[in-house]
This record gives C-alpha cells, sequence and structure tokens, in this order.
C-alpha cells in the first residue's frame, strides 16, 4: 500500500523531532525543547507546592490536596520507610524531590504538544549524577571514605577472589549512574516514539478523507479507528510507564542509600 | 613516482573509498544514533539547577510544614481515638450504673406498690370488718328498738283489747260486769298467752 511505503519516511522525520533542537542558544549552552519544558514542569511544580501548602489544613478537604498527600505518603510508606528503613526520614526529602521531579516531568511531557523534561538522557544523567553523589556521599560519611571504598567487596571471600569481586562491584557502582539516566530516558523517548507512530498511522490513514468525501476513502480510513484506539490504550500505558518509571528511579536511588549505610552499619 | 608506489596508493585510495562509502553512511545513522545517548549540555545544566531548586524548597521550606501537619493529624486522630475509646468505656460503666440503678428502683417501686397494695387490702378488710360491726350493732340496736316498739305496742294494744271486750261483753250482757278489774285482768292474761302462742 502506498501508505505504508510513506510510513518509514514518516517516522524517520517524528525520530528526528526527537533529538535535542536548541530553542535558545545551541546544545552545549543554551536550552533545548526538552529543557523547556523541563523548566515549564519545575515551575508547575512549584506552584503545586505552593498551592498544596496553602490549602493543607488539619482536615485535608478536596481532591487536590487529599491527592498529593496521597503521593507524599505514599513516598513516605513505600520508598521511605519500605526501603530506607529507619534513617527514611533523613533521606525523605532527597526522595521525595527525585518522585516528584520525575512524575510532574513524565506527566507534562504526556500532554499533546508538550515534551517530557526526562525525554533527552541530559536531563536524566542529571539526576542520576545526584542520585549517584548522595549514595556515595551518605556511604562515605556512614563509613569513611577508604572504608566505603573498602566495603565495596563483600565479606568472607577470600584474598584473590576479593580483589576480583572488589573490581566487578567497583564497576558495577559506576554502572548505576548510567543504568539509571538510560532507563528513565529510553523508556520515555520509546514510549513517545511508539505514541508519535500511532498518531501518525491514525493521521495517514484518515488523510485521504479528509482531502476527498467520497465511500472508498471512508472505508480506507476505518483503520484509522483501530490506530487511533491503539494510540488511547498506549496513552494509558504511558501515563503508567510515567508513574512507574518515577517510582523505579526513586526506589532503586533508595536501595542504593540503603545499601551504601547498610554496610557501615554491619562493621 | 614509481609504478609500485603508484599501484599501492590506488589500491589504497579504491579500498579507501570502497570502504569509506558505506562506513560514511552507516557512521551517519550510528552517530545519529549515539547522539541520542550523550548529554547535551543544554539539557544537563538546566535539568542540575531545576532539580536542585526543587530539592531546596521541598527539603528546606515545603516539606517541614506539610510533614508537620501531617505528623499533627495522625497525633490528633490517635488522640481523638483513645479519647473515644476512653469515653465509650466511661459510658459504658455509666449505662451499666444507671441500669443497676433503673433496676433497683423497678425493684423499689414494685416492693412500694406491693406494700401498698398490702396496706390497702388490710385497710380495706379492716374497714370491711368495721363495717359489718357497725352494720351488726345498727342491725342489733334496730332489733331492739323493734322489740321494744312491740313489746310497746303489744302491751297497749293488749289494754286496748282488753278494755273493748270489757265493754263489749258488758253491751251483749247487758249489764255491767261485776268486778270490772277482775275480768278485764282476765282477758289480759289470756291476750298475753295467745300472743305468746303467735310469737312462738
Amino acid at each position: 500500500m502506498e501508505i505504508f511505503e510513506k510510513l518509514p519516511d514518516e517516522i524517520n522525520h517524528l525520530v528526528s523531532e526527537f533529538s535535542s533542537t536548541p530553542v535558545v542558544g545551541d546544545l552545549s549552552c543554551g536550552i533545548t525543547q526538552y529543557s523547556f519544558w523541563l523548566i515549564v514542569s519545575t515551575i508547575v511544580l512549584l506552584i503545586v507546592l505552593t498551592v498544596f501548602k496553602k490549602k493543607q489544613t488539619l482536615v485535608p478537604k478536596g481532591f487536590f490536596v487529599n491527592g498529593f498527600e496521597y503521593i507524599i505518603e505514599y513516598v513516605e510508606n513505600d520508598i521511605g520507610k519500605g526501603v530506607v528503613g529507619e534513617n527514611w526520614k533523613k533521606h525523605f526529602p532527597f526522595l521525595c524531590s527525585l518522585f516528584l521531579f520525575i512524575l510532574i516531568n513524565n506527566m507534562i511531557g504526556l500532554i499533546p504538544g508538550m515534551k517530557p523534561g526526562t525525554g533527552a538522557i541530559g536531563s536524566t544523567a542529571a539526576l542520576a549524577i545526584f542520585a549517584f553523589v548522595y549514595f556515595i556521599y551518605y556511604g562515605c560519611k556512614a563509613h569513611g571514605v577508604i572504608g566505603y571504598i573498602k566495603s565495596l567487596a563483600p565479606q568472607g571471600v577470600s584474598f584473590p577472589m576479593n580483589v576480583l569481586v572488589w573490581v566487578v562491584e567497583l564497576f558495577s557502582t559506576f554502572l548505576r549512574l548510567i543504568t539509571l539516566a538510560v532507563r528513565l530516558f529510553c523508556n520515555m523517548f520509546a514510549g513517545h516514539v511508539v505514541m508519535g507512530s500511532f498518531a501518525i498511522m491514525a493521521s495517514m490513514f484518515m488523510q485521504p478523507l479528509l482531502q476527498q468525501v467520497s465511500a472508498a476513502h471512508a472505508v480506507g480510513a476505518l483503520p484509522s479507528l483501530a490506530w487511533l484506539a491503539i494510540l488511547i490504550l498506549i496513552y494509558a500505558i504511558e501515563l503508567v510507564v510515567g508513574a512507574i518509571q518515577a517510582y523505579v528511579f526513586t526506589v532503586l536511588t533508595a536501595v542504593y542509600v540503603s545499601e551504601a549505610e547498610e554496610v557501615a552499619e554491619e562493621e | 613516482m614509481n609504478l609500485s608506489s603508484q599501484k599501492s596508493a590506488i589500491a589504497l585510495s579504491a579500498s579507501a573509498a570502497a570502504l569509506l562509502m558505506p562506513v560514511s553512511a552507516f557512521a551517519e545513522d550510528g552517530a545519529a544514533g549515539a547522539d541520542i545517548l550523550i548529554p547535551k549540555m543544554a539539557e544537563f545544566i538546566p535539568a542540575l539547577i531545576a532539580f536542585l531548586i526543587i530539592w531546596i524548597v521541598l527539603a528546606k521550606v515545603a516539606l517541614p510544614g506539610i510533614m508537620k501537619t501531617m505528623e499533627e493529624r495522625g497525633k490528633k486522630i490517635e488522640e481523638s481515638l483513645d479519647e473515644a475509646e476512653k469515653t465509650k468505656q466511661e459510658a459504658i460503666a455509666k449505662r451499666a450504673e444507671s441500669d443497676s440503678i433503673v433496676t433497683d428502683a423497678r425493684r423499689q417501686a414494685a416492693d412500694i406498690v406491693l406494700e401498698a397494695r398490702k396496706d390497702a387490702e388490710s385497710e380495706r378488710a379492716r374497714i370491711i370488718e368495721a363495717a359489718h360491726k357497725e352494720a351488726e350493732e345498727i342491725i342489733a340496736k334496730a332489733h331492739t328498738t323493734v322489740e321494744d316498739e312491740r313489746k310497746s305496742i303489744y302491751a297497749g294494744a293488749a289494754s286496748s283489747i282488753a278494755d273493748l271486750s270489757v265493754a263489749v261483753a258488758t253491751k251483749i250482757v247487758g249489764e255491767a260486769l261485776e268486778d270490772d278489774a277482775e275480768q278485764k285482768k282476765l282477758i289480759e292474761r289470756y291476750i298475753q298467752e295467745a300472743g305468746s302462742l303467735n310469737a312462738d
């Protein structure tokens, strides 16, 4: 079919649209479309926090206050108390910031015409560096720099092997930086590419009908409905993925933090 | 430039051209693909600053207040639940106390009613007995009075009948009976006997 022949070009065009393009300045010093929406998301989050703080009362009222409190309590109970354990209060602000920041960026990105701030590797790398530095800092603080470096190798492993394990663990620790950044970025990027592809397919099948209304074109436009249904389904899945990725990033950071501190407690 | 060096140059350039063409085409795609995975400073720095702002705002300004309110609420709910439990226990105790008071009152009321009924019963019996007694006395007195009356009437009637009889006899006989008084006594005795017979 003619439409399917056009598809690869359209998809390539779509993917090229997803690559970072500077809005102000250039790629090394300026703002890209992703940074723009990241800044917008940050402002939205700040507004949400201000409004929430004003509206929060001893007896919570309304969907907004209850909903936001539910998110905070979820991070507190599920990630803070559930993963970090007894030191959760110390790390809660950082974990909560991570979760809310990623969540708002992912959600803003789902609004048609907007992009997720987390859809660029630069943004997710910044967050991963924060998480990396954070857990290394608390590992070193609880345990001493040398102690923390030594503690990477598990205890109870005999001499030649423990060096090898230490090297592997050191490598895996640094790999966390990359995996955190790439996982979030790829999920957001791929999700939006898939949604974009189905949107293109839905519009391509519809185009002949829009140009000239005829029975043949109407029949030809029928697959559009199927693509549209799939698009809506993927949209719903992306909503869930947006929340899950925020959760995964935060939970993994919490695990790394608790692991770093746990090592210190053992000794 | 000798032949061998010329040959080698051509071979090199040919092989370079042969190699370069697909490589450059592949490199374009590969570079575009890999480029996505290279962080751009234009995205890295704003994200760094934006997250730092959110972290500082949350840690220093927003979260302490939010958490304080939530903790206060938790404490308040706990206190309210404790208070409610205490009040419930107090209410249960008071209910039991009031129940026992009501039971006691009912029992006392029943006792009072019973006693009153007993008193009323005895009073009734006493009144009835007194009434009976009085009635009997009245009846007895009436009997006595009636007897007396009867006796006096009877005595009067007997005297009248005797007088009448003497008068009648005198009239019949045509002359006064001798010794009137003696005749009268006789008649009266007769009447008395007749009355006593009648009375029996």
